[in-house]
């Protein structure tokens, strides 16, 4: 199975993976967190990338997006943009943490 | 987790979504529109542009409300294609051993996938690695005086095993049966869905030689192709291969003609587990997500 998206290969989203697939759903239940899951990282990465580029760096970013090219997104990103893998993982990160706690939330 | 918090827990993600996508259309709108103006049907051709430009979270998500058609596809996603999906989150790139955080994580996996408890340690005693390229082995000698014409217990069988031959030598523990009337159906199946792997590679094995000789004896792993999902309840009958072949453990022509791996050019990685199974209650052959 392929990487999705361009920053898939540095955010790990197992753990999350890991306690829907502990929870007793049907397979279509389990898919729609994930993909909710899968959204929310999205545009939570897209909304900081977006603001920390200039408009002619955001369009030709967008572009790239769109035409998944992976090695172009990168190279304008580490160009542009200080330590943006450490900040992608961060912004990864602060919102699977919160993902978590609305599944404890929850299930208490 | 009841309906009810299910219900609960895809709503609250839903208003979080629906949240962050008007916050970045509120902050990003000029860019998102000129993209949308001037590049649509790129943008609909790929999945992160076509996440960006969906008004609504129902146009691209899996909602309980889709279409027959949409619903008749995400009912065949079943718990083969979460696990390829997991697995491919979690392992490397290139065919290397695992950190222990990994192979915790793919233990659990793995654990809850095929409900069968496994782990990469087991009584203290570990493998050299836990995924690794797979290469595939002869038939063993079960019995003094088997050969090719008394192998197998099927036409069928004969067919599909016949070309891989007999290994020239025993294997690890001798014969599986001191003679063809003493053969029985477990036997049969050691020799069957065995795996020969680097026993001579876990750590302080040649200060422990019996010690480890008696636990690796026909012990059971769960052996895993982590492209298709497809798992064997596997044991392991031989040790090998050699370390300068490049190839890690090796499986019976059974053990790859079900696990769909090859050997040569083609070659694959498997992952590979102890299963905790101190009753023996788990039978050796394939196994179903």
């Amino acid at each position: 199975m392929g990487k999705k998206y361009f920053y898939t290969h540095i955010i790990d989203t197992s753990t999350l993976s890991l306690e829907i697939g502990n929870m007793d759903l049907t397979p279509k239940e389990r898919l729609e967190l994930i993909s909710l899951i899968d959204s929310n990282i999205h545009h939570e990465i897209l909304d900081l990338i977006l603001s920390e580029l200039k408009p002619e760096d955001k369009k030709n970013f967008l572009i790239h997006l769109a035409s998944e090219d992976h090695d172009k997104i990168w190279k304008l990103l580490k160009d542009k943009v200080d330590n943006i893998e450490g900040k992608i993982k961060k912004t990864a990160e602060d919102l699977k943490k919160e993902l978590h706690k609305d599944i404890k939330e929850l299930a208490d | 987790m009841t309906q009810t918090h299910y219900k609960d827990l895809s709503s609250r993600w839903r208003a979080r979504h629906e949240g962050l996508q008007k916050r970045l259309w509120n902050k990003h709108r000029e860019s998102l529109e000129w993209l949308s103006n001037n590049y649509r049907q790129l943008v609909s051709g790929s999945l992160g542009g076509l996440m960006l430009l969906a008004g609504q979270v129902s146009n691209f998500l899996p909602s309980l409300h889709t279409a027959n058609a949409q619903t008749s596809i995400v009912q065949e996603i079943g718990k083969k294609t979460f696990l390829i999906s997991d697995l491919a989150k979690i392992l490397p790139e290139d065919v290397k051993p695992l950190g222990v955080e990994e192979e915790q994580k793919i233990s659990d996996i793995l654990s809850r996938t095929y409900d069968i408890k496994v782990t990469p340690e087991l009584d203290g005693k570990r493998l050299n690695r836990s995924y690794g390229i797979i290469g595939a082995e002869q038939h063993l000698v079960r019995f003094p005086g088997d050969n090719l014409s008394s192998h197998f217990d099927s036409e069928e069988d004969k067919k599909l095993y016949w070309q891989q031959g007999m290994a020239p030598g025993l294997g690890a523990w001798s014969y599986f049966a001191s003679s063809k009337e003493a053969l029985t159906q477990k036997d049969k199946d050691r020799e069957k869905y065995y795996i020969a792997v680097q026993t001579f590679l876990s750590k302080d094995f040649n200060s422990k030689f019996a010690e480890y000789r008696n636990f690796y004896k026909y012990r059971k792993m769960l052996v895993v192709n982590p492209n298709n999902g497809l798992a064997i309840v596997a044991d392991i009958a031989d040790a090998g291969p050699a370390e300068w072949t490049g190839k890690h453990l090796g499986g019976s022509p059974e053990v790859m003609h079900y696990l769909e791996r090859f050997d040569g050019k083609q070659k694959g990685s498997v992952l590979y587990f102890f299963i905790d199974d101190p009753d023996d209650k788990i039978k050796l052959g394939p196994v179903k997500a």
